[in-house]
């Protein structure tokens, strides 16, 4: 979660959020949250758990986000 | 019941002490999902407004405003972390209750500093981006 809250401070195009999955079930179930913590960029879920940050970094760059 | 328990007290207190700058905290009040079923009679906005107030508490660098549904809030309850009182885009959403609790007191010590905690080789990555990047994590309080 550090990782996508220090990525929105270092980066005015990036915004990041923590999400309760067990308080929003809907939207959870939407982004077919079935482990967490789970990762989701630009409303498509991407991975499930903690990454080092520069595979947290290559993997929001991605060219499959754009 | 007390929000923090007396040693994460301490730990918390020292933490925000370390505040290169001063860091402000929006709970934002609206509409809420039916909880599931077990959470009883759980108040999640109010619970939410005492553990926020239960930090500004601790520290003078950390302040609190409650505001009824503001604009750039997707679901309620909400807290906005806000370095110099700026919004860059940080959230929680929903009570950030048991192991989460961490997660917002993480953000509030990320935004008292001045410099990032990530490595140049991410900032420089990070300064190429072209396009806006919304990121959602999933989380859980245990």
């Amino acid at each position: 979660m550090l990782l996508a809250y220090r990525c929105a401070l270092a980066s005015p195009r990036i915004r990041a959020a923590a999400i309760e999955a067990t308080e929003f079930p809907q939207l959870a179930d939407e982004m077919e949250v079935r482990a967490v913590p789970r990762i989701v960029v630009n409303r498509v879920p991407q991975w499930d758990g903690a990454v080092r940050e520069p595979v947290f970094v290559e993997r929001i760059l991605a060219p499959a986000f754009e | 019941m007390p929000v923090f328990r007396p040693e994460d007290e301490i730990r918390i207190r020292e933490l925000l002490d370390a505040l290169e700058r001063p860091v402000e905290l929006l709970v934002a009040h609206g509409p809420e999902e039916t909880p599931l079923p077990g959470a009883g009679d759980l108040d999640f906005g109010a619970e939410t407004q005492r553990i926020v107030e239960a930090l500004a508490a601790l520290s003078a660098n950390v302040t609190y405003r409650v505001e009824e549904e503001p604009d750039g809030f997707e679901r309620y309850p909400a807290v906005a972390v806000l370095p110099e009182g700026e919004d860059v885009g940080i959230r929680y959403y929903g009570l950030p209750w048991g192991y989460e609790l961490s997660s917002l007191v993480g953000a509030v010590v990320e935004a008292g500093k001045r410099e990032s905690s990530l490595a140049p080789e991410s900032l420089e990555a990070l300064a190429a981006l072209d396009r806006d990047l919304a990121l959602d994590v999933f989380v859980t309080p245990t």
